[in-house]
This record gives structure tokens, C-alpha cells and sequence, in this order.
């Protein structure tokens, strides 16, 4: 599936859509507009901003916030897929490898449907089809019965082959959680390979991912270290292919027991002095507080890559991420109004 | 049974002297029993009040929890998270003795959940869910503890009532009964031995 390809993507007329699409996109002030509306206001905000089909689509079947949270999906599936269709070539081939996380939310929702015993059409709803997996497919994996069978239809579809050692893990402790942090193990691994670092931005689009799995590890070993998880079993979770954290380091890491024992070898990073640190040096550290700055370099991250080489995969891929962050944000916006969260808290959790 | 409702004997009289000694010191006991409940009572309402404001508490930050991840992650995030759990708490149930009363032990078992037994994947589930799932963890493990304080003060409650209405049968029916009837039985023993002298002299004359 993501086997190299020689031919060169169209990025010119990729690049054209895209830019075309993120004029679209919904800037600062029009959240600063959404935080003083109510959730019918801010539904009737988003329908003239461009989520108008979604929004008459899906209104017989939900009604407010959560006609907000499934339309915004679907428009980015629906956005996601457009984008997925008019690229060609390598940049097609990047940007699945790039939407496969989709598809492994996808499957993730279906088997935790599954084992919960939620229906068919309870698992549907919840579904955000934005990957390369066509709807026709996750309906055939809805309708299985059993989780086994879920994995191998999809391990067809999506061309995955699950370990034998992680099968027989998950079928000794029922514990559904070893799959999936395969699965995300597995895509970036694919992600990787579909990059071929021959060209400036593909190096580029290359560094960004690698500098993503950073965040990951290093999000996976505070998460684990605010549970007391250190040492070697830390190492079970550690995604391979990071930029500056590698094994050897990611050993370091793990074996520190605490965030603050963590401080001095998390220095070395480049997230380290402008997001961990102020954190550090505050007088309230809780790992959330660690997590989230490391997100936020994340999301910097993404922004500096924005305006380099207009015709590469780098503008698709800053319009993916911008896209999926209007996303989070109107849903932030549309479910803080509605839970009651001040208007300062939302600002704070909105990404802009 | 009325006072009077007894045979006139010495025997009878006897009985009734060590069925008075008797209530009167389980009525001194019962007392000292109502009077030790009342105060436990009062050490377990004291307990009951911190648990009740730490439920309150618990509740509303992890409510508040809840609400943020929803608000970050959406709804159907923390949903499917929810549905992935294979967490079964368990509560262990066993009973502890106060002043005679048995009165039920509840302990959380297995409340808490590592990250790793959750159920669903490590590397990506935010850690906005994360905190919401252990914030609710922490609200049952608090209602499982408030459970058994509230349920002690109830039973304390019950007990002291019973007690009470024990005490008082005691103290004002049964105890004035008994020794109404050993008024009668002494008063109409000292009647019977008069009425043996009158009959004894009219026999001597005769």
C-alpha cells in the first residue's frame, strides 16, 4: 500500500485546493465571536462557515451539541477524503500514510464498541471516516461479531499484520489496550516508511513526524510516570524513529521515578527550555501541566513548517493539522459554552 | 400482668426480689449501653460530615474533570474510552462489633486501575481522560467509604433507639411493676401472719 513510488505527486493542483480550503478556515476572532454565543448560536455560525451540509445532514438524527461534535467530524472526513482523492502519486501516498490515524481511531472505536456491546448503529455514529478505510469497509467491520474477526478483516484492509505475541497478550488479559498501542506503534512505523527524505520538504514533512513521536514518547513517559510506571516496563510503549529521543535515551528517561528527577535529562531537548521548563519552574508542576506545553510545541511545530516550499506535501499537511485543530476548537468553544466553563477556561484550552 | 396478679408466697417474694436486682442492673447497663451509643454516635456523625463534604467535593471535580475532557477530546472520545475499560471494582463486606451491635466493614477493592489494565491503548489516550477516569475512581472509592460511615450512623441510630425504648420500659413500667408487686406480696404475707397470730390466739382460748 505505501510501497515507494517513483511518480511524482500533483502538487500543484493539490496544493491549489488546499490553499483554496484554508482561506475558508476559521480564524481568531471568529472563536473570540463563538466563546460569547450560545450552542444554537454557534451551530447557526458554523453553518454559514462552511459546515452547512453536515450540519442539515445530520440534523434529523442529533440535535444540539452533538450535532456540532459529529458535523465538524464529518466535515473533515468529508474534507479529509476530497484531499485523500485529488492527490496523486507520492503526495497520495503521504498523505494515507498521513490519515491512517483515522482509520486506527476508527478500528479502535469499533473493537471498544464491541467488547462493550454497543450496537452496530451506536458504533456507526460514533465513526469519523476521514482515513483511506472506505465506509463500505468499517460497515463489514461493524458487522462482525466477534473482535477476532474485526482484526482479521482489517488486518485485509488495512494491510496489518497483528503479532502473534500481541494477539495472545490480548486474548490472556482480555485487555484490548495492547492492540491498540500496537496499532499506534505500527502507524507511525508506516508513516515513516512512506516518507522518502530525497527532496527538501519531504525532509522536511520527515523531520516533523519524527519530531511527533518525540512528543509522543516523551507524552507516554510522563503519563506513565504521574502513575508511578518507570523503568522497563515504560520501554513496552516507546514508539522507535524520534529525532532526539532515542532508545538509549528514552531508557533514561523511563528509569527517572519522578517528572522532576526526569528535569535535568529532559533538558537536552529541544521542547525542553521555551515549553517543559516554565512549567518546571512554576510552583504548581503536575504531569497534565507537562503534557499539555509538550502538545503545544506540537502544534508550533506544525506552524513553522506552514509557509516552507509552497509546492510539497508541507502545505497539505499543515492544512490537515490546521483543519483538525478548527475542529477541536469549535467543539472546545460549542461544549464549553454548554458545560458552563468559563469563558477564560475555553480560551485557554483552545489552540489558535 | 397486673401487680396484683401474683401468688402471696415467700417464694414468690423471693423471686421477685432477684427479678428486681436483676432489671435494675440490666437498666444500669442498658443505660451505660444507650449513654456509650450516643456518643459513638456523635464521634460517627462528625465522620459522616467530612465523608459527605468529601463526596460533595470528589464529585464536583470529578465532574469537572469530566466536562473538561469532554470539551478537549469531545464526546465520543471519552465514550469509546469508556466503553474500552475492563476495570471491576470490587467491594469486600464485613462487620465490626460497637458495643454488641454489628454494624457492616466496607472496603474498596481494586478501585484504582493502573493506565496499563485500563483496557484501552497507552500511547494515545489523552491524558484529559485520564485524569477524569481517576478523579472517578476516586469518587467511588469515596462513596464506598462514605457507604459504610452512613450506614454505621443509621444502625447506631436504630440501636439507640431500641435502647432508649428499653431503658424506659425498664425504668418506668417494668421495674415500678415488680416492685409494686413485691409490695403486695410482702403487704399480704404480713397479712396472712396476722391473721395466723388472731387465729392462733382464738384456737389457745378455745
Amino acid at each position: 500500500m505505501f510501497k515507494r513510488s517513483v511518480r511524482k505527486g500533483n502538487y500543484a493542483y493539490t496544493v491549489t485546493r488546499v490553499k483554496a480550503k484554508k482561506s475558508h478556515l476559521l480564524k481568531e476572532e471568529d472563536y473570540d465571536k463563538m466563546i460569547q454565543m450560545s450552542v444554537p448560536e454557534i451551530s447557526r455560525y458554523i453553518s454559514e462557515a462552511g459546515y452547512q451540509k453536515e450540519m442539515t445532514d445530520l440534523a434529523g438524527k442529533f440535535s444540539g451539541i452533538a450535532l456540532v461534535e459529529h458535523a465538524t467530524y464529518q466535515n473533515m472526513a468529508n474534507v479529509f477524503k476530497s484531499i485523500l482523492g485529488a492527490s496523486q502519486g507520492e503526495l497520495a501516498i503521504m498523505v494515507a500514510a498521513y490519515l491512517e490515524k483515522w482509520d486506527i481511531w476508527n478500528l479502535k472505536v469499533i473493537l471498544r464498541g464491541k467488547s462493550y456491546g454497543v450496537d452496530a448503529s451506536g458504533i456507526k455514529e460514533d465513526l469519523v471516516p476521514a482515513g483511506k478505510v472506505d465506509e463500505a469497509s468499517l460497515d463489514k467491520l461493524i458487522s462482525l461479531d466477534s473482535v477476532d474477526d474485526v482484526l482479521n478483516e482489517y488486518s485485509k484492509v488495512g494491510k496489518v499484520t497483528f503479532p502473534a505475541d500481541v494477539i495472545s497478550e490480548y486474548k490472556e488479559t482480555g485487555n484490548a489496550g495492547v492492540i491498540e498501542d500496537f496499532l499506534d506503534k505500527f502507524h507511525y512505523q508506516r508513516l515513516l516508511d512512506s516518507i522518502s527524505p530525497y527532496t527538501q520538504p519531504t525532509k522536511i514533512f520527515l523531520d516533523y513526524i519524527r519530531k511527533e513521536i518525540d512528543v509522543v514518547n516523551l507524552r507516554t513517559i510522563m503519563k506513565l510516570k504521574g502513575e508511578g510506571i518507570y523503568g522497563e516496563q515504560v520501554m513496552k510503549y516507546y514508539i522507535p524513529g524520534g529525532m532526539q529521543i532515542d532508545s538509549k535515551f528514552a531508557q533514561v528517561l523511563a528509569n527517572a521515578e519522578t517528572v522532576a528527577a526526569a528535569s535535568g535529562d529532559m533538558s537536552r531537548l529541544e521542547v525542553y527550555e521555551d515549553y517543559i521548563k516554565p512549567v518546571m519552574d512554576s510552583d504548581n508542576v503536575t504531569n497534565k501541566a507537562v503534557v499539555t506545553s509538550i502538545k503545544k510545541y506540537q502544534e508550533d511545530q506544525a506552524k513553522k513548517m506552514a509557509h516552507m516550499y509552497p509546492l510539497s506535501v508541507l502545505p497539505v499537511i499543515d492544512f490537515m493539522v490546521h483543519k483538525e485543530t478548527e475542529v477541536r476548537n469549535i467543539r472546545i468553544v460549542a461544549r464549553g459554552v454548554d458545560g458552563g466553563l468559563s469563558r477564560e477556561t475555553i480560551k485557554g484550552l483552545l489552540v489558535i | 400482668m397486673g401487680a396484683h396478679d401474683v401468688t402471696p408466697n415467700r417464694s414468690v417474694l423471693l423471686q421477685l426480689k432477684s427479678k428486681i436486682k436483676l432489671t435494675q442492673g440490666g437498666h444500669k447497663v442498658l443505660k451505660m449501653k444507650r449513654d456509650g451509643l450516643i456518643i459513638e454516635f456523635f464521634e460517627v456523625l462528625e465522620k459522616a460530615k467530612q465523608m459527605r463534604a468529601g463526596v460533595s467535593s470528589d464529585y464536583e471535580s470529578a465532574m469537572e474533570k469530566i466536562n473538561i475532557a469532554t470539551t478537549v477530546k469531545g464526546e465520543i472520545a471519552v465514550k469509546s474510552a469508556a466503553y474500552a475499560l475492563k476495570a471491576d471494582p470490587q467491594v469486600k463486606l464485613s462487620s465490626k462489633s460497637i458495643m454488641g451491635m454489628m454494624v457492616p466493614k466496607v472496603e474498596a477493592d481494586r478501585i484504582h486501575t493502573k493506565i496499563i489494565d485500563k483496557g484501552y491503548g497507552v500511547i494515545t489516550t489523552s491524558s484529559y481522560i485520564e485524569e477524569a477516569a481517576m478523579a472517578f475512581e476516586k469518587l467511588l472509592d469515596t462513596i464506598v467509604r462514605a457507604a459504610e460511615v452512613e450506614t454505621t450512623m443509621k444502625k447506631l441510630l436504630d440501636e439507640i433507639e431500641k435502647t432508649k425504648r428499653r431503658v424506659n420500659a425498664l425504668e418506668f413500667k417494668i421495674i415500678p411493676e415488680l416492685k409494686e408487686s413485691e409490695r403486695f406480696v410482702k403487704f399480704s404475707l404480713e397479712e396472712m401472719e396476722r391473721e395466723n397470730t388472731t387465729r392462733l390466739k382464738h384456737l389457745k382460748k378455745e
